[in-house]
């Protein structure tokens, strides 16, 4: 028998077959068909014991199934890939279909101004400290030098609770609480809050308004110091260019008192519709802490020497952001509130 | 306060300077100037004369007119009422400029027109200071007005420029011309020149008696003048008066405004034969009614300072005069006060009565109390030339003031190390004198420095290095960040909770909100859950809608809730995080949620309604934050629930026994309120001062087993009146070996009897020293079946 010619004739018949086979069940039918144990190739194997030459035999066999394996394995994988992407194409999504929800919430700008306000100082080495909004007589005025009878009474239009109690008018109130719990000691603090007078509310007044109080005393604070420390905090908040003007002003508690100006960072100077053609803006009040104010929480004036400011919040987000009507804040419409998404300014 | 640069310009050199200069200089050092602004604002005007006055053919009112100005005849047409031949009239030639408004050569119904003829409204005066006469019609000047003058501004005294200065409560010094003279003078190193006179008087008036019984008010100057004609004032005086925005009314009255404008001491003058008695006192205890000059009667009560002649009230001390001892044209004999009333006193009265006055305002301000005399000399002085008298009477006065020099001690060393400069010494004298201080050397550092009287506001050797650096320029100090001993900056430990939870919320989708503190009635008796102290109201509020202080948080989130709703915003998360205020100073921190309709996936593609649990959700998620044992925190049903949350779908919150939240569904019958329709609504309120108080579970390190976990799971149908944790913390009990339960799935409806729920629970179990032996996870099995059947007659599932 020429066994050569037996596995060449099963091979072309197979591989007819396969040329024939379309589907995956045909293709692994054909394997079993011809490969598995009792395959028509497979069953040749019996014929080894007839043959003499059973080296040569074993080389036909194998030679044979391997071509029939290896086609048909080919085959199969080529189905294989045809099939798995005929599902993927069943499997198309329209992929300008927007992503399932998960954006971040967006804080009224008034948070993120107050969270940028004690970041900036923080990163100056200052404490952020709280206090009461409704607050004594005693913190609010007397012991800011403000007494009873003083004519700066009429700057501060108070909302009071009786005679004693009110809601504070400023954030300098803290100012008062940190010196007694400081106890004679140095001091570098901020302290956001809210804050009230007896206003209308407008465009630009509201009963209702926060500031950033900052405090600093030790032994050999002055004017300048006031002054570099304001500008850098200028240079963080708006722009790196920013410069600090000031003028002299009066507050009860300071002594020299001054208004603050920044450079227009809009216009870098040159003035434009938001610096009224001056190329400055006012942004807060400051000066070097009254004496009379050290001497009555416990500092030897002689000895210790501090300077204070008060920056308005929403003066400050107004400025930065260009919002027009300080009523806004507290409007808290959603479409308002969503334009302050980005986190970070650069 | 309007100062006039013409006015201040007979008490200082204020020649080649600009008024825009001058309001700079003042601006940087203190005195702020709001505006200035032009008495009037004409161009190209001349004086003319009516010489010809025709009805206009055309016109039931115009007039045609032909109009001599010297140099020519103009035909002007005019509609004033007022225009008649031989008229002086003030005419704005073709290109003349009245206010921005350009004249210009036109016809008016067909008949040409050269010009306009004027009335002083239209040339920028404030109506306020004009008749309605001369507003209604053109201005009709004089017959010896020069025709053909063309500086008619200047003629009219209206070629002034008016300074508006804001002045901050230390300046008060500046409610006087004299003082704003002296200012500009020291500013630019310009010569001041402020008059003085002597004494006059030429009889002894000795039965009048001038005195205070109140120590409000320590000082009163008087004199008598007899025999003065009351009358208009001169033209010059009512021009000043009108610049500084006074108005007229007689020569005596606009006297003594004129110097009190350039002293800043009010000035009142009575009617000398309308007193009841020959005096004039203080007092303070007089209660009743007053009529004041104005006409308008005024209770009186204990503590105002009045001026009573036979214990009548003939003048509201410092405020107001009254009608009984007004002067009028027929007043022959006057008395002149000049007083010193305390600030406070004045201040207070003035706002009670809701009267004020330029006497008031200085008052109340603080005024100089060591000029009286001289003041009173001024008066007699300018009153020569506005009225004949007979007599004038010495000086009566009453005055318990100590009128030593307040003398300050400093250094030049204090002054540099306080505004960080590098002045010298001889700088800061010469400043310090250009102001008015007289400086006493003592060793080239140290230096005595009186202060001039009418500068009331400076106290202690800071107000002179204020002095100092506002002249000088706050450009003269060096920027130089403080030199202290390091520290670490830091967030107050309750910012930092709070901005934990703000970062929560945020990261979690909810917009964060700011909500007035101030509430009204309604909304502050509502939602009261979390804090139930007595509330606190505002005793002055200004309106109904900010009366109260809120002591809970949820209704004001409603509100702006509502306000979005109303906006058309369908679902959204919002939170506000704030202080609140009670009774008996109490203040805690709350915070605030509401979950609005849908939760989304893909813009409007709805994934289901908010309910219950996503609040708890977020609930149970900020306890996490602060690592808060489960354990100690119950959930019940809110027992003082009034019809605000939906009675079974809301829930209170303890932690260790105290209300830390309460949240849940709001309340079918409330949605209306909030303007909700159908969408989901679910709120919280949360005490963070309870939580930011409470100690949290330790964050050390314990040790994971090595051994491996083995999971049971229990299926089992249970009645509904059974709430989940109890069950969970029942099992929990069975062993310590079990680390965890979970829920993983619950059913109701088909094969589950009525009222009861399909519940299938993951148990797990887990040695620290061993492997669990199936002994003992048999052991625990059994127990814990048999403690649900006992306990909770459970029927476990195939």
């Amino acid at each position: 028998m020429d066994y050569a010619l037996e596995f060449e004739t099963l091979k072309s018949k197979a591989l007819d077959e396969l040329n024939s086979a379309s589907s995956l069940k045909d293709l692994n039918d054909l394997k079993n068909k011809y490969l598995a144990k009792k395959g028509e190739i497979s069953l040749m194997m019996n014929h080894i014991r007839e043959v003499e030459d059973k080296k040569a035999f074993g080389e036909l066999y194998n030679a044979c199934r391997k071509a029939v394996e290896e086609a048909i394995d080919l085959k199969i994988k080529e189905e294989e890939t045809k099939k798995l992407n005929e599902d993927l194409a069943k499997e198309k999504i329209d992929i300008t279909l927007p992503g399932n929800n998960y954006s971040r919430g967006v804080a009224n700008p008034f948070y993120k101004v107050i969270n940028e306000i004690e970041d900036i100082f923080v990163g100056m080495g200052y404490s952020v400290e709280t206090g009461p909004e409704v607050d004594y007589d005693k913190y609010v005025f007397e012991l800011l030098n403000i007494p009873h009878d003083h004519p700066a009474r009429d700057m501060q239009d108070t909302l009071y609770i009786d005679n004693n109690l009110l809601l504070r008018s400023h954030t300098s109130s803290v100012q008062a609480h940190v010196m007694e719990k400081a106890k004679g000691q140095p001091i570098k603090i901020i302290c956001p809050g809210k804050t009230y007078r007896r206003d209308d509310d407008d465009m630009t007044h509201s009963h209702q308004f926060a500031q950033v109080e900052g405090l600093v005393i030790d032994k050999n604070i002055n004017l300048g110091n006031l002054k570099a420390t304001l500008e850098l905090f200028a240079q963080k908040m708006f722009s790196k260019d920013t410069k600090v003007r000031f003028r002299s002003s009066f507050f009860p508690f300071t002594e020299p008192s001054v208004e603050v100006d920044i450079s227009c960072f809009n216009c870098k100077g040159k003035g434009c519709s938001l610096c009224k053609g001056t190329g400055w803006i006012e942004i807060l009040g400051a000066g070097m802490v009254h004496p009379n104010v050290l001497k009555m929480s416990g500092y030897d004036p002689d000895e210790y020497s501090g300077f204070a400011f008060g920056i308005g919040i929403e003066r400050v987000t107004m400025l930065k952001y260009g919002i027009d009507d300080i009523r806004r804040f507290y409007q808290n419409d959603i479409r308002f509130i969503k334009e302050f998404k980005k986190v970070k300014e650069d | 306060m309007l100062v006039s640069l013409k006015e201040i310009a007979k008490y200082v050199d204020i020649s080649s300077l600009t008024p825009e200069e001058i309001a700079s200089r003042l601006t940087f050092s203190g005195i702020e100037v709001e505006e200035i602004k032009k008495s009037a604002d004409a161009t190209n005007l001349t004086i003319g004369k009516v010489i010809e006055c025709k009805d206009h053919p055309d016109s039931d009112h115009l007039h045609v007119c032909k109009v001599d100005i010297g140099s020519d005849i103009l035909d002007i047409v005019c509609g004033a009422p007022n225009v008649r031949k031989d008229l002086k009239v003030i005419v704005a030639l073709p290109g003349a400029v009245l206010c921005g408004r350009t004249i210009t050569k036109g016809s008016i119904r067909g008949v040409e027109s050269n010009g306009m003829l004027c009335a002083l409204n239209e040339l920028g005066v404030d109506p306020k200071y004009l008749r309605k006469e001369q507003i209604e019609g053109i201005e009709e000047l004089p017959e010896d007005a020069p025709l053909g003058e063309t500086n008619v501004l200047g003629y009219l005294g209206l070629d002034d420029t008016i300074l508006d200065l804001s002045l901050l409560a230390n300046r008060s010094d500046c409610y006087s011309l004299y003082n704003v003279a002296r200012e500009i003078g020291a500013l630019f190193d310009r010569k001041v020149s402020i008059p003085t006179y002597e004494e006059f008087h030429n009889y002894e008036e000795n039965d009048f008696v001038i005195s205070s019984e109140t120590e409000q008010c320590k000082s009163f100057y008087a004199k008598v003048v007899k025999g003065i004609e009351i009358k208009e004032s001169p033209k010059w005086l009512k021009d000043v008066l009108q610049s500084e925005g006074i108005r007229s009314i007689d020569n005596i009255v606009d006297l003594g405004n004129y110097v009190m404008l350039l002293t800043g001491q009010p000035i009142h003058c009575y009617d000398y034969d309308k007193l009841n008695k020959k005096e004039l006192i203080v007092k303070d205890n007089i209660e009743e009614e007053f009529t004041a000059l104005d006409e308008k009667t005024y209770s009186i009560k204990n503590g105002d300072l009045c001026v009573a002649s036979d214990n009548k009230t003939m003048c509201l001390g410092g405020i107001m005069g009254g009608l009984n001892s007004e002067i009028s044209f027929t007043s022959k004999n006057i008395v002149v006060e000049v007083a010193n009333f305390h600030f406070a006193s004045i201040r207070k009265t003035s706002s009670r009565l809701g009267l004020s006055s330029d006497s008031s305002l200085r008052f109340s301000k603080g005024i100089n109390k060591d000029q009286a005399e001289e003041v009173l000399n001024l008066f007699i002085h300018l009153l020569k030339d506005l009225s004949s008298f007979d007599e004038v009477s010495q000086v009566i006065k009453y005055d318990k003031f100590n009128h030593d020099k307040k003398v300050i001690d400093c250094s030049l060393t204090y002054i540099n190390k306080r505004l960080g400069s590098n002045f010298n010494y001889e700088e800061v004298k010469e400043v310090l004198t250009l102001l008015n201080f007289e400086i006493s050397d003592i060793d080239g550092d140290n230096f005595k420095a009186v202060v001039p009287s009418y500068r009331i506001d400076v106290e202690g050797k800071a107000d002179l290095s204020e002095e100092i650096i506002r002249y000088k320029g706050f450009d003269n100090i060096t920027n130089a960040l403080p030199v202290m001993e390091t520290t670490v900056g830091t967030v107050s430990s309750l910012r930092e909770k709070e901005r934990l939870i703000e970062s929560y919320l945020l990261d979690n989708g909810f917009f964060e909100t700011l909500n007035y503190t101030l509430v009204n009635e309604k909304d502050n008796n509502a939602f009261n859950y979390v804090n139930k102290n007595e509330g606190i109201v505002i005793s002055n509020p200004l309106t109904e809608d900010h009366k109260f202080i809120r002591k809970n948080l949820l209704t004001s989130l409603l509100r702006t809730q509502e306000y979005n709703i109303n906006h058309k915003e369908t679902d959204f998360k919002i939170f506000e995080i704030s202080n609140v205020y009670s009774k008996g100073d109490k203040e805690e921190v709350h915070l605030a949620m509401s979950l609005v309709g849908n939760k989304h996936v893909q813009d409007g593609i709805t994934l289901s309604s908010y309910n219950f649990y996503d609040m708890k959700g977020y609930l149970e998620g900020i306890l996490n934050l602060f690592n808060i044992d489960i354990n100690r925190i119950k959930f019940n049903l809110i027992k003082d629930n009034d019809n605000d949350f939906h009675p079974n779908r809301s829930a209170e919150v303890t932690l260790d026994g105290k209300r830390l939240a309460v949240f849940g569904d709001i309340h079918p019958l409330k949605r209306n309120e909030y303007s909700l329709k159908k969408e989901a609504c679910i709120i919280l309120e949360m005490n963070l001062s309870l939580l930011f108080a409470t100690r949290s579970a330790n964050n050390k390190f314990m040790d994971i087993s090595k051994f491996p976990k083995v999971k049971r799971d229990y299926a089992f149908i249970v009645s509904e009146e059974y709430p989940y944790l109890s069950i969970k913390q029942d099992i929990k009990k069975c062993s310590s070996l079990i680390k965890e339960i979970s829920l993983f799935d619950i059913y109701k409806g088909e094969h589950v009897k009525e009222n009861h729920v399909s519940l299938a629970l993951s148990v797990t179990l887990e040695k620290m020293d061993s492997t669990l032996k199936e002994e003992e996870i048999v052991a625990l099995d059994n127990k814990i079946k048999e403690t649900l059947i006992s306990k909770y007659k459970v029927e476990f599932r195939g």
